[in-house]
């Protein structure tokens, strides 16, 4: 720990030293008002470059950028090893990895006094938790759902018996267990008359669908998917948002995500807000402006995920992830996220035994 | 060999690091691993009842059919692994003037630097399903998404890391045995290649375990390799771990696995030097 | 004479089987070095229609991958200067000494390559928050250090191996002290296990992502850590700019190393060589 305290104090030192000889210079470019230091988890690639430029449009915070290394649960142990103390101020994530958060007591319920731009998200989408308090806010919302690539399927997919498909052998990519929250059994179960709470018709068509061969590459990591389809190894595939976005920025990307008979999911990705950190006002209130209507804008426009706030616009370029509420009830399924959330330790172990062992 | 007493304390390093840093971290995994997971929650909670379900769980026909995979594809390429790497080394120590035995450990060394994850998918691009290679497999007959082609790349990826590591590893050893042995052999009429297995070899015999152990150790505990030739259908152990450390924050269950891997591991590592110790030095 | 026959076959199949391993062993590098140059801002199907140095540039704009590069130089410089001394300790004691458990003993020390290093990475994130040490680059080190050991500890015992007794034995006989008879003659012999040791312990501790992604903190990050944590969705590049660019400073180092050392006197050259 001397060792970090050391090096910081250095830093600041060399800083101190900096403002106070380039001091008259400096001066009138930045403001005097010092700048709050906070530490924020995000992603890499596009959603990191968002929430830079976001951060260029206010000076009250200076965030020190630490990104996801591989899936939101790797920084999970982390966290729980060093609690109560606690590293970062904000961590982005989703439903998946926010439920572990809530259930270990790690974020602050917020409110929409200290959060005042909640007012324009929709209710229905924040995270709460047992006691129905707001564990999180949410910033955007992705898809999970099927497409396919229209210049190398030698099927134009129109439903999931299609998937089935003699032609499509080695063609499909599929997520694996730890991916997605399994909603893709989920999605099979739906076709096949079952639901999230009912798995069992689910499972039987994965069993089919493993059978047939047609599943070329079981995508573990989210690198994975993209680039089994950018390769053109596979040309099927059900993903969320960033991985199909990417796909979609270089090849013609069909997303069925208004396809009658094929489930579309909605994700949320927001920021858990931790407990036991000393700059929480100043966290909430970078929160408040990453979430207003510009700044929703601007993140949809560079992350690729569709707006939450009521008074943004969704960009032409995810105008498949802008439902009317007819076309909401139609294609858009909200499984229980309780019943989901719960079950995957146990889908995981089901998919080892019954799935795996046929592909 | 006589007993040396004076070089104990040369241990005490050694010792030092492993319990530290590798026996008590191991210990209180192996403790996890009886605890009672709470499904959606992060690892077990503080003081959780312990139990034996995690490993009761693995009691199943498909955890041990990816258990004998693992085994079998490590086996296999850490076998094949020194089916190259010794006829490679020893021409290198022989055959090559110094100059070319400087390139050669060059190139070897270079290529250990080669990133895992990169190689991996050059591995992928040039021999997978959309590789250039593509016509002339087919050509062969080879079923590119079939399971034993997808089971031959996992074990080609683990052999571009074991070849270099061998051949390193086997250069010393070769070194250091006398050339005149073989040689007096031949002059009495042996042929060469039963002068080698009759006396090369034997006198290489803990220099190729120590290659093989690494490769096997190697291998069994890879991750990327499988994940990404095996196209998350040939599943390793450590592919297993991972899925329970990832998302869904399973620490017991995780625990339990590797647990299991190590000591089925440990045993095959201390049988395998044993017998080769015994049989070959004395 | 049939026996010579063999003979000769047998050559002309181990040279065969050395200019198939080779071409297998070189393909990587070429395919690495196109990727590295690729111009699609995605890992597609080879050849890529047009190159670039786009990834390059990219490596060299974010400081953030520069300040991963100097954590992971400083880091495998410290732990493989740790493991080395840890290994050649070992390996001396473990070859002069013969107790019981000897082979048991031996294992032990590999068993941290047992552990899928996922694992390990776990198990020590655990424990050392449980000792208090919450500090990125002190949990690293001890991570590269327990990570690395295993091959130095193992190769210097394959170096060790081949060496006959008999020699040390000579030396001591003819009145050199032990430590002499160690510097003099023990150790130029071991030298080629050593040296093979303390670079594949480099090379582990310079790609590690599996244990160090467990191991990081806020600040601390490690090069190969930066990379993987710069993907989210399209496969980055750069990851092959910097492997490229990795293993032409490993070569430059070589040459260095040839031009002022001698590269077969830096590795050594065993007892014989014909």
């Amino acid at each position: 720990m001397t060792r970090l305290t050391r090096r910081q104090t250095l830093k600041s030192a060399v800083a101190t030293a900096a403002v106070t000889v380039f001091g008259g210079a400096l001066g009138s470019i930045r403001p005097a008002a010092a700048a709050t230091d906070i530490t924020a988890v995000e992603w890499g690639g596009d959603v990191v470059t968002a929430m830079k430029q976001i951060e260029a449009k206010q000076d009250k915070v200076k965030v020190n950028w630490v990104l996801h290394q591989g899936g939101s649960g790797a920084i999970l142990p982390k966290i729980k090893a060093t609690w109560p103390k606690a590293e970062y101020d904000y961590v982005a994530g989703w439903e998946g990895s926010f439920n572990g958060m809530i259930k270990e007591d790690w974020l602050v319920p917020v409110t929409v006094e200290t959060v005042p731009n909640l007012a324009d998200i929709p209710k229905k989408i924040i995270v709460k938790d047992a006691k129905g308090e707001w564990m999180a806010v949410p910033r955007a919302v992705g898809g999970i759902y099927f497409a396919y690539r229209k210049d190398i399927s030698p099927v134009e997919v129109k439903s999931i018996e299609d998937l089935f498909a003699p032609s499509l052998k080695g063609k499909v990519v599929w997520p694996g267990p730890t991916q997605s929250m399994m909603l893709q059994i989920v999605a099979l179960a739906l076709h096949a008359g079952g639901n999230e709470k009912n798995m069992d018709p689910g499972w039987a068509l994965m069993k089919k669908l493993a059978q047939t061969g047609n599943i070329g590459r079981i995508a573990v990591t989210d690198t994975d998917f993209t680039t089994s389809l950018t390769s053109g190894e596979t040309a099927v595939g059900f993903f969320s948002e960033p991985q199909l976005t990417a796909v979609a920025k270089s090849f013609p990307l069909v997303r069925l995500t208004k396809q009658e008979g094929m489930p579309t999911f909605l994700y949320q990705s927001g920021f858990a807000i931790f407990k036991n950190r000393p700059n929480l006002k100043a966290t909430l209130e970078f929160v408040n402006f990453c979430i207003s209507p510009e700044m929703s804008n601007l993140y949809a426009e560079v992350a690729g995920e569709a707006p939450l706030n009521v008074k943004s616009k969704t960009p032409d370029a995810l105008k498949h992830l802008a439902f009317t509420p007819a076309e909401m009830d139609k294609y858009v399924y909200v499984p229980d996220f309780n019943v989901v959330l719960s079950q995957q330790d146990a889908w995981t172990k089901r998919w080892e035994n019954e799935i795996a062992p046929l592909l | 060999m006589k007993p040396d007493r004076g070089s104990l304390p040369l241990l005490l390093p050694a010792g030092g690091v492993f319990l530290g840093l590798f026996f008590l971290p191991m210990a209180g995994l192996f403790i996890e691993s009886f605890r009672l997971y709470q499904p959606g929650s992060i690892g077990s909670a503080a003081n959780a009842p312990f139990t034996l379900t995690n490993y009761a769980e693995l009691l199943t026909p498909a955890f041990a059919d990816f258990f004998l995979e693992t085994m079998r594809i490590s086996l296999l390429a850490s076998l094949a692994g020194l089916l190259f790497a010794f006829p490679l080394a020893y021409w290198i120590t022989r055959r090559f003037s110094p100059r070319g035995r400087a390139i050669a450990v060059g190139f070897f060394v270079t290529l250990m630097f080669l990133s895992v994850l990169v190689r991996t998918y050059a591995l992928e691009l040039t021999f997978g399903a959309t590789g250039p290679l593509r016509p002339f497999l087919q050509a062969l007959g080879i079923a590119l998404n079939g399971r034993p082609y997808i089971e031959t790349l996992v074990g080609g990826g683990l052999l571009h890391y074991i070849v270099p590591m061998a051949t390193l590893t086997l250069l010393g050893t070769i070194q250091n045995v006398d050339p005149r042995l073989v040689d007096a052999a031949q002059a009495l009429g042996a042929p060469g290649w039963k002068a080698h297995l009759t006396i090369t070899v034997p006198l290489c015999m803990r220099g190729l375990l120590a290659a093989f152990l690494f490769a096997f150790t190697f291998s069994i505990s890879a991750f990327v390799i499988p994940m990404i030739l095996g196209k998350g259908r040939v599943l390793f152990i450590s592919n297993l771990v991972y899925n329970r450390f990832s998302e869904i924050a399973d620490y017991p269950s995780g625990a339990a696995i590797s647990m299991v891997l190590f000591f089925v591991a440990l045993a095959i590592v201390y049988v395998t030097s044993r017998q080769v110790n015994k049989r070959w030095t004395s | 004479m049939s026996g010579r026959a063999l003979d000769n076959g047998l050559r002309l199949l181990g040279l065969v089987m050395i200019g198939v391993i080779v071409c297998f062993l070189v393909t990587p590098i070429f395919v690495t070095a196109v990727m590295a140059f690729d111009a699609r801002p995605y890992l597609g199907p080879l050849p890529p229609p047009a190159l670039s140095l786009r990834w390059f540039a990219k490596f060299f704009s974010d400081d953030y991958f520069l300040r991963g590069l100097g954590t992971s130089v400083e880091l495998a410089v410290l732990s493989v200067t740790v493991s080395v001394c840890v290994g050649v300790a070992t390996a001396i004691a473990v070859e002069r000494a013969s107790f019981r458990g000897k082979e048991a003993l031996i294992s032990f020390f590999l068993s941290p390559l047992i552990v899928p290093p996922v694992v390990t990475g776990f198990a020590l994130l655990l424990f050392l928050s449980k000792m208090g040490v919450i500090n990125g680059f002190a949990r690293l080190l001890c991570g590269h250090i327990i990570i690395t050991a295993p091959y130095t500890i193992r190769a210097t015992l394959a170096g060790l191996s081949g060496i006959d007794v008999s020699l040390t034995e000579a030396a001591l006989s003819l009145g050199a002290t032990e430590r002499h008879a160690f510097w003099d003659v023990t150790f130029p012999l071991a030298r080629t296990g050593i040296v093979s040791g303390a670079i594949f312990a480099f090379a582990v501790s310079m790609d590690d992502v599996a244990v160090s992604i467990m191991l990081t903190d806020a600040n601390t990050y490690t090069l190969p850590v930066a990379l993987i944590s710069s993907m989210r969705a399209n496969f980055d590049l750069s990851i092959a700019a910097a492997s490229v660019m990795l293993m032409l400073l490993t070569l430059a180092l070589i040459v260095v190393l040839d031009k002022f050392v001698g590269l077969n006197r830096a590795i050594g050259q065993g007892v014989f060589r014909s």
